[in-house]
């Protein structure tokens, strides 16, 4: 993994007097399936829009597969794919007129592969988009994003607004798209559920900062939880404790030691991702 | 491009291009049946040969058939901003409430081509309609022209350059507004508002000082038509000095018990009528100057478009 799909270096972004992202350093690596969690106004939005080229960093640098996205190029916007938050289209237009202005707009645009995954959904191509279904709209969106044939995929919370099952066929298109190509896929979210099927890599996000970036199977390997009696002591005995629980009689610690010997009394055990991911949201953060 | 922006305002454009047509084609008629009082045209009726018979007549004529159409042209002083803030009230606004913005910028056209080539169709598309209803207009109100001059503000500002200028001033005003409200409607509404205060105290206040008036002195004479912009007249003494409104009743009052006509005494007590104006020829100057104020107006709003959209700011 010689490219880089995304990187940024002390990114920040203030709205008039409050900062939505402070201090946001990132390198994801190109290929695979990266998850932004965190939850919402925490700047999952913002740090996308940053990634696509839609918003200027205040401070720091956004770099889109090695090119600097706010020089806007034809050739790094044809590159990056991006599907807003509640699938923004065209309402008057119909399904095939939003094909025709994918075409219009893009240097390549794969306009049969789009109407091949439209017909194949059923979608017909003569509805005005705003008739649609959340659903079948999103579809759109999707077929659109992905008929750019970009190397990476931008997703903001692209199922949030949908029904379970509409959401489940979304993501089974989405993750085709993905076993077809090898296109990179970055995609926010407020549900932390079904993660670790998807996705391999993950970024937390809270108020405004990152805090856990990492290869999803390094980060849980470098996490475990410590089961003990109940102390105010600290067993890991160092600054590497995320999360520490009290029930009457035990105290459960999350800690990130890369698997140290326990101590005497202690019980050592995996953590779930979606645990792990919680723990990080619930860990208070100085706001950005 | 073309298709796109054509597939986006197409509702708009033909909405206007409607209206436009239909009342445009109303004008041509009914200018033509009045151009038809003037045999020899209207042209020929303008100025000192306006006081022959037949030209009186012809005017007579027009006033009673046509006069109330005259009247009614003034609801026309608001086409260059219907125009203008239909097309440019949405250009970006609508983009961002319906969070198309983010659609339209994330494909391969730059944002700053995408909105070049928006703005250049959508003020163009403002500058047509606008140039040929204006175009109808001028030539229907030639008859009146020739009675009461170009200056009027029922003339000056429904023809010629001004017309168009408005309109890009209405479209610049409602494209930023709808750059920073990020609604439709209230940019609207903004444009609305901003065109009537910028051209009420465009016409009012600042228009009369485009140039320093004439003024003239002269014996008491029956009213001629002329086509000069008088932008004060009154009367003055003997002196030269210039009557307040109480001397002039004063004077009034000493005719009544005189028992002469009124210009009769004034004419013996040697008052003469003043006249501070600016003569007819100076309409085309007057029009570009107005024309440079509103469309630099324009050209600094649609500045700021630009800065916003480059700098992402939104």
């Amino acid at each position: 993994m010689t490219e880089l799909a995304l990187r940024t270096e002390g990114v920040g972004k203030q709205y008039r007097k409050s900062w939505a992202l402070r201090d946001c350093t990132l390198a994801l690596p190109a290929g695979g399936v990266i998850a932004l969690v965190g939850p919402n106004g925490a700047g999952k939005t913002t740090l996308l829009r940053l990634a696509v080229g839609l918003l200027a960093p205040t401070t720091g640098m956004v770099e889109v597969l090695g090119h600097d996205v706010t020089a806007s190029t034809p050739h790094t916007l044809s590159r990056v794919g991006f599907l807003a938050q509640d699938h923004p289209l065209y309402k008057r237009f119909t399904v095939a007129e939003m094909l025709r202005f994918g075409r219009a707009c893009n240097l390549r645009f794969d306009k049969d592969l789009a109407e091949r995954r439209l017909a194949k959904l059923g979608i017909p191509l003569d509805r005005r988009t705003g008739t649609l279904s959340g659903g079948q709209q999103a579809q759109v969106a999707l077929a659109l994003a992905l008929a750019k044939r970009p190397d990476l995929l931008v997703l903001d919370e692209p199922v949030a607004s949908l029904d379970p099952l509409a959401r489940h066929e979304f993501l089974q298109t989405l993750m085709g798209a993905v076993a077809e190509g090898d296109v990179t896929v970055l995609f926010s979210s407020h549900v932390v559920h079904e993660l670790e099927r998807v996705c391999d890599h993950l970024i937390v996000l809270n108020n405004g900062r990152v805090t856990l970036a990492g290869d999803i199977d390094t980060l849980l390997a470098e996490h475990r939880l410590l089961m003990g009696p109940r102390t105010s002591a600290d067993p890991a005995q160092g600054s590497s404790v995320v999360e520490t629980v009290h029930s009457d009689r035990h105290t459960t610690l999350l800690v990130r030691d890369g698997g140290l010997p326990t101590a005497p009394g202690w019980q050592a055990h995996p953590v779930a991702l979606e645990d792990l991911v919680l723990a990080y949201l619930r860990r208070p953060v100085e706001a950005a | 491009m073309t298709w796109l922006i054509w597939r986006q305002h197409r509702t708009e454009v033909c909405v206007l291009g409607l209206l436009v047509g239909i009342f445009g084609i109303t004008l041509l008629v009914l200018g033509a049946q009045a151009h038809d009082l003037f045999p020899q045209g209207p042209a020929h009726c303008a100025g000192q040969a306006g006081l022959d018979d037949a030209c009186t007549s012809s005017f007579r004529r027009l006033d009673d058939e046509y006069g109330f159409i005259e009247n009614l042209l003034a609801a026309f002083y608001l086409v260059p901003v219907v125009i203008g803030a239909f097309l440019g009230a949405p250009l970006l606004a609508r983009e961002l409430e319906d969070g198309t913005w983010q659609l339209a910028w994330t494909q391969a056209v730059p944002r700053m081509r995408w909105l070049t080539a928006k703005l250049t169709a959508l003020a163009g598309v403002t500058i047509a309609l606008t140039g040929m209803f204006t175009a109808v207009l001028t030539w229907f109100r030639q008859p009146f022209d020739a009675w009461e001059g170009r200056f009027q503000y029922d003339s000056f500002d429904l023809q010629g350059l001004v017309p168009v200028a408005y309109a890009l001033f209405a479209f610049a005003v409602a494209t930023t507004a709808g750059a920073i409200l990020r609604r439709s409607l209230p940019a609207f509404g903004v444009a609305f508002g901003a065109f009537l205060a910028a051209r009420m105290g465009v016409a009012l206040l600042a228009r009369p000082a485009y140039a320093t008036p004439l003024t003239t002195t002269e014996p008491i004479a029956p009213k001629s038509g002329n086509t000069d912009w008088t932008i004060e007249h009154g009367y003055a003494n003997a002196d030269g000095r210039r009557l307040s409104s109480t001397e002039y009743y004063d004077l009034e009052s000493a005719a009544n018990r005189a028992g002469t006509t009124l210009t009769q005494f004034l004419r013996e007590q040697g008052v003469q009528q003043y006249r501070v104006y600016h003569p007819a020829d100076r309409f085309w100057t007057f029009q570009l100057i107005e024309t440079t104020l509103f469309i630099a107006v324009a050209a600094a709003l649609v500045g700021v478009v630009v800065w916003r959209v480059r700098r992402r700011v939104i």
